[in-house]
């Protein structure tokens, strides 16, 4: 709010000096001096006299008001006009559509200065003319606006929910579309005034608009262009004026955008990222990894409201080469972003604070990601660790041809790129060659994905990260998908896989070892087979009581949610959720309990369920 | 692909025809006897006889259908009658005259886009910082100042007080090839400069919005250096809302020249209308600003065509 004070404050000013011009201790406008004539400023005329020896302060003002209220008149007729029809429209559909929306927008075939000429040729110049033609030039912007929200309103859950139960359904557009449309509609007002003192000025300008000797700013203009060699500032004056009041407006226009759409002021993208997340440690208390990538404490903040919330909370788990880890959990777990940051890709929002991710790379060095710059974690990417991500629609480029992006992939590591077609084929896609120069979207969803692991997998990764890859995608599909991923980790013996997913009945089938997150936390690790015949913490068997199975008919559900993030419980974070909580579990946050050499859970009881 | 273009043609030719009743219709639309109205003198009502001999003149006393045949019938042999002031063929004054407004139109926005995109460009990747503020900052200035300040103001300091360029005029290319291009440059760059302004704001969106797709954290993920992202993954993109922009602001680009032609004394189309409005003389009016508008629907299609040219999806659906 505090930015739209000051291009409001100047917008008041100038509004306020254009209605009090009458009370205003000014000379009169329009008396003619002619011995003064093109005087400069003095102590009676602040800014001298024109041609005819008219004082230009006077007339400056004279003009705001003449042409402020053209622009507010004409907007506002244009928004009552437009706002009609674009309800009507929006409300009936149909061919009341055609004749309110669709003939209002025939207005905009039209370059609009155009039409005003056209108009000002029957009607003659004049303000009324003026007004009127620009009232009809801008009514289309405002119909289109007001049938768009019409619309939007008209199938909103709620406001069918209403119709079934018999409310008038025009009382109901008029209650939820009044507020909806406000925002939206005092965007269009402030631009369309812009727009409007912008034609006043230049149909003015041109000698067809507002009539000497009445004053606006544009007339003044015109009539300075005469003179221009002998008094140039007389040509300055009403140009500052004008610029300076669009310029006010626009500025209050973009201002009021960004207050009422707070999607507008985004943030620096990810890409343009190129410092570490976290600085450098001595390479001393590095850990190394035991196997092939190890994640250590890792603990992610998300900015809100009232300061930063803890999205991932000191995270650990290994991954040994060749081994398929499967992070579970519920969406808003902190699962994918446990992924991401492995890839160096965490949404710019979300900031690293404390732990390591650790990586022992092809090279042989120990590497921990959240501590390299962008340029060298660049190199691993696609490298040392690839990613498949969940949607395989929007994460291909739709205006290259599938092969491009495998292609990038070798090339960028250094590898020749004429495997795209082997690759093709590795990943079981029919006729390779023709595939590999089909667009996006010639291929079907389970095609694309198949893109999507040939261009992970060309460049042998030692690490595959599988976020969510089958969620995306038709059950069908899912589990050839699924084979896939089997049948290359089969033939890869090193490759280490990360796969991510909500869906307990894929993990069964493809992991070794099984990490159970919760609220950002993990709350369950150890090899799969072991965890879904015995889990340890309630929330893993709540979890698999709830996947579906052929022949069970019952499904579980775990009552209640997720916690938000910015209300984490005292205790146990599943604590609220749990059949088996007892006062202890909502007092004391539990640490995660290792016993044996491969399984941990974080429950004070779960020695009791082992 | 081929489809598409004989669909948008087919678009194109009704907006055109739709453009042309309209402009006949706009007459007959405002109240009161249009010869009347057009005789009309700051309310003294004008001599009958007079504005029954204009009637007569403008066929204003047959009926509507056969005033509407006659009016589409001479469009379609591009015969736009004789001016209401001195009786010269409208058609051949505008033959004279589009190709130096189209000169004009082609030009400015040539130069809006070598200007407007590579800055919007450089604006959205340097988001939030100094070069990304002044470019930003001065793409407002630009789009607050209308065309008629920006142009006459340039003459004032161009020509007036630094005799750098001629003030304005126009010399044909054969003549002076040299003189011909300074004389379209004054008016074409300052068109191009609220032009490039738009474009620049829009680029700047446009690449910030392609930025956080998926597609481009995808190609991060294969290891991809910034450039080569950019360069493949994002401007390509960036392009369709761009020049869906562009075609918005044509409008005001074809209006722009009508107020910047009359600044530098250019005498291409818009420059003949502004006289012919002062002279209501409506048939030349209704000729004018009906080949203006097909020139911008025109200009429409064009932009549509290269939607094509960007992207795939487009050629085969």
């Amino acid at each position: 709010m505090q930015k739209l004070l000051m291009p409001g404050l100047l917008l008041t000013v100038i509004v306020a000096a254009a209605l009090l011009a009458p009370v205003l201790p000014l000379p009169d406008p329009v008396r003619q001096d002619v011995g003064a004539r093109l005087a400069g400023p003095s102590l009676a005329h602040w800014a001298g006299q024109d041609e005819y020896g008219r004082d230009v302060l006077a007339r400056l003002v004279w003009g705001a008001r003449v042409s402020l209220s053209v622009a507010f008149a004409a907007s506002f007729l244009a928004a009552i006009a437009g706002m009609f029809l674009g309800v009507l429209g929006g409300y009936f559909r149909g061919l009341v559509e055609l004749a309110t929306v669709r003939a209002a927008e025939v207005v905009l075939c039209f370059p609009p200065l155009l039409l005003a000429l056209l108009v000002v040729t029957l009607l003659g110049p004049g303000a009324d003319t003026l007004i009127f033609c620009l009232a009809i030039l801008f009514a289309p912007g405002f119909a289109r606006v007001a049938y768009a929200e019409t619309l939007a309103t008209r199938n909103l859950d709620y406001v069918t929910a209403q119709t079934s139960l018999g409310t008038p359904t025009v009382r109901i557009l008029m209650r939820t579309l009044l507020p909806n449309i406000a925002a939206p509609l005092i965007v269009q007002f402030s631009l369309t005034i812009a727009a409007a003192l912008l034609l006043e000025s230049g149909l003015s300008f041109l000698g067809l608009g507002v009539v000497p000797p009445a004053p606006s700013w544009g007339l003044m203009i015109r009539s300075a262009r005469a003179t221009m060699e002998q008094a140039p500032l007389l040509l300055v004056w009403p140009c500052l004026a004008l610029s300076g009041t669009v310029l006010i407006l626009n500025l209050l226009c973009d201002r009021l955008r960004d207050v009422l759409d707070p999607r507008g002021s985004r943030a620096r993208p990810g890409f343009l990222r190129t410092l570490a997340a976290l600085p450098s440690k001595r390479a001393t208390s590095m850990p190394t990894a035991s196997g092939l990538l190890s994640v250590r404490g890792l603990t992610l903040e998300a900015p809100g409201p009232h300061g930063p919330i803890p999205v991932v909370r000191g995270v650990e788990f290994d991954v040994a080469p060749g081994e398929t880890v499967a992070i579970v959990g519920e969406s808003g777990s902190g699962k994918t972003l446990t992924g991401l940051a492995i890839m160096g890709l965490l949404p710019p929002a979300i900031s690293v604070v404390s732990g390591e991710i650790v990586l022992s790379s092809r090279s042989g060095q120990q590497l921990d990601i959240l501590r390299l710059r962008e340029r060298e974690i660049r190199a691993l990417r696609g490298g040392d660790i690839a990613m498949v991500f969940q949607d395989p629609s929007s994460s291909l480029n739709p205006l290259h041809r599938t092969g491009s992006p495998i292609a990038e992939s070798l090339r960028a590591h250094g590898n020749p790129g004429h495997r795209v077609t082997e690759l093709l084929r590795r990943v079981g896609l029919p006729d390779p060659s023709r595939a590999a120069r089909a667009y996006p979207h010639e291929l079907s969803g389970g095609q694309r994905q198949r893109v999507m692991i040939a261009t992970a997998i060309a460049n042998h990764p030692r690490l595959l990260v599988a976020d969510e890859p089958t969620t995306a995608l038709d059950v069908t599909v899912q589990a050839q998908i699924l084979d896939l991923l089997s049948d290359l980790k089969r033939s890869d013996q090193g490759m280490g896989m990360i796969f991510v997913s909500h869906n307990l009945a894929v993990v069964s089938e493809i992991a070794d070892r099984v990490v159970v997150m919760y609220a950002g936390q993990v709350v369950e690790q150890g090899p799969a087979a072991e965890v879904f015949a015995h889990p340890h913490h309630p929330y893993t068997a709540a979890l698999i009581a709830s996947t579906p199975e052929d022949d069970i008919d019952r499904l579980a559900t775990i009552a209640g949610a997720v916690p938000q993030p910015w209300a984490l419980p005292q205790g146990c974070s599943f604590a609220p959720r749990c059949g088996h909580a007892t006062p202890g579990c909502e007092s004391q946050a539990p640490e995660l309990f290792r016993h044996g050499e491969r399984r941990a859970a974080r429950c004070l009881r779960w020695r009791e369920f082992a | 692909m081929l489809s598409f273009a004989a669909r948008r043609l087919a678009v194109a030719a009704l907006l055109v025809w739709a453009v042309a009743s309209l402009v006949f219709l706009v007459i007959h639309l405002i109240p009161g006897d249009p010869a009347e109205l057009l005789l009309a003198q700051g309310g003294v009502a004008p001599d009958p006889d007079s504005v029954a001999a204009l009637r007569e003149k403008l066929g204003l006393d047959q009926p509507l259908w056969v005033q509407y045949r006659d009016h589409l019938a001479s469009l379609l042999h591009a015969d736009f009658g004789l001016s209401m002031v001195d009786e010269h063929p409208i058609g051949a004054e505008i033959a004279l005259r589009l190709p130096r407004t189209l000169e004009l139109v082609g030009l400015a926005g040539l130069l809006a886009t070598l200007i407007g995109l590579p800055l919007g460009i450089l604006a959205a990747l340097t988001i939030g910082r100094l070069p990304d503020r002044i470019l930003s900052a001065a793409a407002g200035l630009a789009l607050s100042v209308p065309v008629f300040v920006v142009g006459t103001l340039a003459v004032l300091v161009l020509a007036q007080q630094l005799h750098w360029v001629p003030a304005g005029g126009y010399v044909p290319l054969a003549k002076d090839p040299l003189r011909h291009f300074i004389l379209v440059l004054m008016p074409a760059a300052t068109i191009a400069l609220g032009l490039a302004a738009a474009v620049l704001r829009v680029t700047r969106s446009a690449v910030l919005e392609v930025l956080e797709r998926d597609h481009v954290r995808a190609a991060q993920a294969r290891g991809l250096p910034p450039v080569t992202i950019v360069r493949r993954h994002v401007l390509r993109n960036a392009l369709m809302p761009v020049v869906t922009v562009l075609a918005l602001h044509l409008g005001s680009l074809l209006g722009g020249t009508v107020l910047v032609e009359f600044v530098f004394n250019y005498p291409g189309l818009s420059g003949y209308l502004v006289r012919a409005v002062e002279a209501r003389d409506y048939p030349e009016v209704t000729a004018i600003v009906l080949v203006i508008s097909a020139l911008f629907v025109l200009l429409n299609l064009l932009i549509d065509l290269c939607y094509v040219l960007i992207d795939p999806r487009v050629r085969h659906g």
